[in-house]
């Protein structure tokens, strides 16, 4: 049977959906303080039973300290928020001035993206991090996308190859970042949510990125994409400011799924069926940690 | 609402600040030294005291660290930083020069 001591610590680890680090260290302030108040109070006389159902009660509701500590280490500074939303400010700058047809600006930003990515994981995870660990993973995607492009049976080599190893990683990092909190991985996988809305609702063309039809469409909808990813770096910078836990999510879901059901909605059902697969898998990616968030607090 | 409850939510991080500045000390060695300084005046649920040191720890008002103890027990112990001194100091002389005023206030009307 479980001690009042170790009842009391499991709500509270239960109800602290943080970076497992905090959340350890106060447990184990919580764990100092409940032994301490226990030891003097059986000094006094009393069983350790009841000792520590008083020390227990004098600390109050776990959750709701809980609460209290999340809201305190939540809430990012406005640095934090604003270095968050660069990789999306990045993207619509990208569209603004056309320079993503200039091959130079276009590595430059990959180059910059992927080192800040690495950068952030290997310094701690930083919650700044997660927007740019998405695109750091939209090339990984992409390069799976246009291997099915080749040839018929070098495509399928290539694929059977390269997108097993590519779903390992993508998952491999979804979980790391899950395993911190479910709503960064949705913060992670919020940019490749709208890009795969843009990039399946441009055209019907069986080769995306080969089709002229597509490019052209690609810059007729230049604006409504600029537009979109500035809206995901306000959404983002909500995210990171918001304290409470509910507006977080609402801050976080809200925005890119009107986005990607807007410029679904622009291509008119003309979606090709790699597209569709395209987003159902996006879609899937971007909502399933909120909905393990949801089941993990229902 | 409890007037003197809310009172001291407003000054709970004053009176923490406070109690770091004297000596670097812990969550347990907090309450009990509010309890004991105020004569039992300040209960409240233990517990919120975490937050609040967080919240402190935050602002970089203080600043944390483990001690393992000859027992080896661990506790976290707090200390003062620079500007949580400079800003102990300003929010003292606030808290002086709004006192002198309330009292000064009801004295006038009493005498």
């Amino acid at each position: 049977m479980l001690s009042n001591i170790s009842h009391y610590l499991n709500r509270f680890k239960a109800s602290l959906q943080i970076d497992q680090t905090i959340r350890d260290g106060v447990a184990e302030e919580l764990y100092t303080h409940l032994e301490e108040k226990t030891q003097e109070l059986e000094k006094k006389g009393l069983s350790k039973e009841e000792a520590s159902k008083i020390a227990v009660q004098s600390l109050g509701s776990p959750e709701l300290i809980a609460q209290q500590i999340y809201e305190t280490h939540a809430q990012g500074s406005w640095k934090e928020a604003l270095f968050s939303a660069l990789p999306h400010l990045l993207v619509a700058l990208l569209f603004t001035s056309y320079y993503w047809q200039n091959i130079i600006y276009a590595s430059l930003i990959v180059v910059l993206t992927v080192g800040i990515a690495i950068y952030g994981w290997q310094r701690g995870k930083p919650v700044w991090l997660f927007p740019w660990l998405g695109y750091y993973l939209m090339p990984v995607v992409i390069t799976g996308i246009l291997l099915l492009s080749l040839p018929r049976s070098w495509g399928w080599i290539a694929a059977l190859i390269y997108i097993p190893l590519a779903l390992f990683v993508f998952i491999h990092i979804v979980r790391q970042t899950a395993r911190r909190d479910w709503l960064y991985a949705s913060l992670m996988l919020a940019p490749i949510l709208v890009t795969f809305s843009w990039f399946s609702s441009l055209g019907t063309g069986n080769e995306f990125l080969m089709d002229s039809m597509w490019w052209a469409s690609l810059q007729a909808n230049a604006l409504w994409i600029v537009i979109s990813f500035i809206a995901l770096a306000g959404a983002t910078i909500a995210f990171i400011r918001l304290k409470p836990r509910r507006y977080k999510i609402i801050s976080l879901l809200i925005p890119p799924l009107v986005i990607s059901f807007s410029a679904i909605a622009t291509s008119r059902g003309s979606i090709h069926p790699w597209g569709w697969l395209i987003l159902l898998f996006s879609l899937f990616a971007f909502a399933t940690p909120v909905w393990m968030q949801a089941r993990a607090q229902g | 609402m409890n007037y003197g409850r809310e009172l001291l939510k407003g000054n709970t991080d004053s009176l923490l600040l406070y109690l770091i500045s004297r000596e670097p000390t812990y969550g347990y060695q907090i309450v009990k030294e509010l309890e004991k300084r105020s004569n039992g005046y300040f209960q409240f649920k233990e517990g919120t005291l975490y937050p609040a040191l967080h919240r402190l720890e935050r602002d970089n008002l203080i600043t944390g660290k483990w001690q393992i103890l000859p027992n080896g027990q661990q506790r976290r112990y707090y200390y003062i930083t620079t500007k949580g001194q400079q800003v102990l100091a300003r929010r003292l002389a606030t808290w002086q020069d709004f006192s002198t005023a309330v009292k000064s206030v009801i004295q006038a009307e009493t005498t």
